[in-house]
């Protein structure tokens, strides 16, 4: 059977306009990781588009040649695991809870999350807070105050009680428990969403830096952000004479993009991953019928 | 979804207003000085090193520079405690967003006893919480400031510092002379072809401008840079030419200008002064000779410009001159640039006098119930304001990183050691590799000391700005914390108006003739009502003292 001529006509069609899409969203990146190796000249007189001009590797070896840099590095990552697995589990338990009509009080518990979505103690009295906790200098003032983020938690919420609630009856016919059905049947069933919380807390927390710029008064204790971003502010500011050095120069022209590229490359290499859960979660309802 | 009672509400609101009160004490701490002597140096006077009679920590907000991040290890700290027998113990902070933390932790009461990197007036914002000491009352611990203010005849600049309640709360860094830094930087080869002469004055810059035109007609002899909103774009052109001018705009902006003849306030962007610059650059705008892009582009793009010898001027400092100015233009055969003395206009050979004050420490009220109070004071009147602390935190040790002397002009950096444009390849750098010249401690000084970092090009400049005579500061207008509320309302409207129709006229948007429409309109914005204030509180000032 051969294709008829309007369907090619259309795959054809087809295929310009996704490679265009791709092409389109492709192009900033490379224009970045080129950037990144290219010498201070070109890139301020605007030569660089897809390919290094002047290649120079004095950014990233600058970068990656310090300590503090991997030790800051080290930080954002096991502040980002720890918060995100604190952060999946007081999030699902919270969103499965508010999702049973039956429960008691639990207009008065959607009010208290949904409360802090518009006030908040306000930065000072936070920082009392946290110091007089004792948690400053530690992964704690990191990975708690924030730990669940009510967007998500609503979103969670939406979709546990789109599940039907006659597998949870059934569920409970054969014998499971509260904590039973939780882990035996709904989470199974939640792989999608909670892949997304996943990656909507991953990358919050891999780019955040206040909290850590905030609540950590030693070096070594801060997230790579932290670092990068004070990196972008000396090159950006001429305002010290010691800018003035050639390195700083090269530093100057070309640490957005080595920044970009670092920061971007963890959540680029774990998305696919992730992504094949994305995909299971648009068949689920698919299967169900 | 969400179902929030009545009740509820009121709650949080309880809840929320208590925590905010947790967060204000008032008590005044000023009482003797004799509990908080331990460690101190009996008769300390200028001229004397401090050494603290026991070992003693102070701790300090230490602002991390990118260029050179903080270390521990830095030879500095060794010898600042060898010669003081004072440990400094740090915070580090990002230098990229060091305010912001300043302000949390010592709004929050939790401040290191020293904070560094303060500008006037950024100190004010904390005088009302009660979190930082009026130094002014505690000057008498410090004989080498003392010294200083009244050798170099800085007391009229420091009355600017004064708070309505008759004290300052930060400690200043002391500058002997004014430092002229920023300048226009010309193509001078492009200059000798045609025969010109570096123009002197403003008025000869126009002329300059439009024979450059005239030998290439296709392009604007002057774009500019530093651009940064909020102000009018091409701020430190607007700031120069102000300063020549006898008012303030651009980055010398100021919206109270001391009128010496009428003995008043009056508004900056009123003055017929102000008319007159925004006349003048109207004028090179309309003939082609300034970019119109100057006011609005990055600085990127304006120095793509320079780079490409589609302009010929271009605003600059010592070190964007080297850096930027004189690389950009190293693919241009036979191109040179020199950063021209700063061109006069009707205020002559003057340069104003504000700028001989510097940022400086404040002293959190934690420091001041120390037993070592007396003794931090002495530490810090002898690392930031004597010569020989000064020297130690911008070159270090003699005979280790530097020879010889700033005063009499044998300073020589040592040849393995590099900074800035001295000793350009050697193998440590000064900042990174010792810790000192470090913004944190090394600013302010003598002009000999000031000297001592300038290549000779810069002495040259230098040579020819220091015979400009520095002019009076105006007296100060000390507002109470209220008025100062009122008055950051009217400042930020009228200057934001101020900008916009600056631009306007420049540009040619607006006609010039509607210049008494527009001084109307800063009327209607509440510029009468501020001068007022301001000149009451002059007033009140005057009669106090």
């Amino acid at each position: 059977m051969t294709p008829t001529r309007g369907y090619r006509v259309f795959q054809a069609a087809n295929g310009v306009v996704l490679t265009l899409v791709v092409v389109v969203t492709l192009f900033p990146f490379v224009n970045i990781l080129a950037r990144s190796f290219s010498g201070e000249h070109a890139i301020r007189s605007g030569q660089v588009t897809l390919w290094p001009r002047g290649f120079n590797l004095t950014t990233p070896h600058r970068v990656m040649s310090d300590s503090l840099f991997w030790t800051n590095y080290r930080n954002t990552v096991v502040y980002t695991v720890v918060a995100t697995a604190i952060s999946i589990v007081l999030t699902t338990c919270y969103a499965y809870v508010l999702s049973k009509k039956h429960l008691k009080g639990r207009g008065l518990l959607v009010g208290i999350a949904v409360l802090t979505m518009f006030f908040n103690g306000g930065l000072i009295p936070n920082y009392v807070l946290v110091s007089s906790l004792g948690l400053r200098n530690t992964l704690w003032a990191i990975v708690l105050p924030n730990a669940i983020s009510v967007f998500n938690l609503l979103v969670m919420k939406a979709f546990f009680e789109s599940l039907p609630p006659e597998l949870e009856e059934a569920a409970a016919v054969d014998g499971l428990g509260t904590y039973g059905t939780l882990w035996r049947i709904v989470l199974p069933l939640s792989k999608a969403v909670i892949a997304t919380m996943l990656l909507f807390y991953a990358v919050s927390f891999w780019n955040s830096w206040f909290a850590g710029f905030l609540y950590m008064d030693r070096q070594e204790l801060f997230p790579v952000t932290v670092y990068l971003r004070n990196l972008i502010a000396g090159a950006t500011t001429g305002s010290d004479y010691s800018t003035a050095s050639d390195t700083a120069l090269q530093i100057a022209a070309s640490i957005q993009a080595v920044t970009i590229v670092l920061t971007m490359l963890p959540v680029l290499l774990v998305y696919p991953f992730v992504q094949r859960f994305f995909v299971s979660g648009v068949l689920l309802g698919a299967v169900k019928g | 979804m969400a179902h929030l009672s009545r009740r509820q509400l009121l709650a949080a609101a309880g809840a929320a207003a208590a925590v905010s009160m947790a967060g204000c004490s008032d008590d005044d701490g000023t009482g003797g000085l004799d509990d908080s002597r331990a460690g101190a140096m009996d008769g300390f006077k200028a001229g004397d090193q401090f050494k603290a009679t026991e070992p003693l920590t102070f701790s300090i907000m230490m602002l991390s520079n990118q260029a050179y991040p903080f270390k521990e290890n830095w030879p500095f700290w060794a010898e600042l405690t060898k010669r003081t027998n004072v440990t400094l113990r740090a915070t580090a902070v990002p230098g990229s967003d060091y305010n912001q933390k300043r302000s949390v932790v010592v709004s929050a009461g939790q401040a290191p006893m020293i904070i560094p990197k303060t500008y006037h007036p950024d100190e004010e914002a904390f005088i009302a919480g009660g979190a930082i000491v009026p130094v002014s009352d505690y000057v008498e611990l410090m004989p080498h400031y003392q010294d200083k203010v009244r050798r170099w005849n800085l007391q009229g600049n420091l009355e600017s510092y004064y708070q309505q309640d008759g004290k300052y709360y930060l400690l200043p860094g002391l500058h002997e002379n004014v430092w002229q830094d920023y300048s226009l930087a010309m193509r001078t080869d492009v200059l000798t072809k045609l025969g010109l002469a570096v123009p002197a004055t403003w008025d000869e810059l126009t002329t300059t401008l439009r024979e450059l035109r005239k030998a290439y007609p296709d392009r604007y002899p002057f774009s500019d840079r530093w651009s940064t909103p909020p102000s009018p774009g091409a701020n430190n052109l607007l700031g120069i030419l102000s300063d020549s001018y006898g008012t303030k705009a651009g980055w010398a902006w100021n919206p109270a200008y001391w009128d010496a003849a009428a003995g008043k306030f009056v508004f900056s962007g009123a003055m017929d002064q102000y008319r007159q610059i925004v006349q003048y650059l109207a004028t090179l705008v309309s003939e082609k000779l300034l970019d119109p892009e100057s006011f609005t582009q990055t600085d990127d793009s304006a120095k793509q410009k320079f780079a490409n010898g589609k302009s010929f001027v271009i605003s600059c400092n010592a070190q964007t001159l080297v850096s930027e100015c004189r690389k950009d233009i190293a693919k241009i055969p036979g191109a040179t640039v020199a950063k021209i003395p700063l061109p006069t206009g009707p205020m002559g050979a003057t340069l104003p006098g504000e700028s001989r004050l510097e940022n400086g420490l404040m002293i959190s009220k934690k420091a001041r119930e120390s037993k070592n109070f007396v003794a931090m004071m002495q530490f810090i009147d002898w690392l930031w304001y004597s010569d020989d602390g000064l020297l130690f935190s911008k070159w270090g040790i003699a005979g280790d990183t530097y020879t010889g002397d700033v005063d009499d002009g044998t300073f020589k950096l040592s040849p393995q050691v590099k900074w800035g444009g001295l000793n350009p390849g050697a193998p440590k750098e000064l900042q990174v590799d010792y810790g000192y010249f470090n913004g944190v401690f090394a600013y302010g000084g003598s002009t000999a000391m000031l000297n001592s970092q300038f290549s000779d090009e810069e002495k040259q400049f230098q040579a020819v700005m220091n015979k400009r005579t520095p002019r009076p500061v105006g007296p100060p207008h000390p507002l109470s914390p209220d008025e100062r509320e009122q008055v950051t309302l009217w400042e930020a409207a009228l200057e934001d108006h101020v900008n916009q129709q600056t631009l306007r006229f420049i540009l040619g948007q607006r006609p010039l003739s509607e210049w008494d429409a527009y001084v109307g309109e800063l009327k209607t914005k509440g510029m009468d009502k501020y001068l007022d204030l301001a000149n009451k509180a002059y007033q009140r000032f005057k009669d106090k003292k």
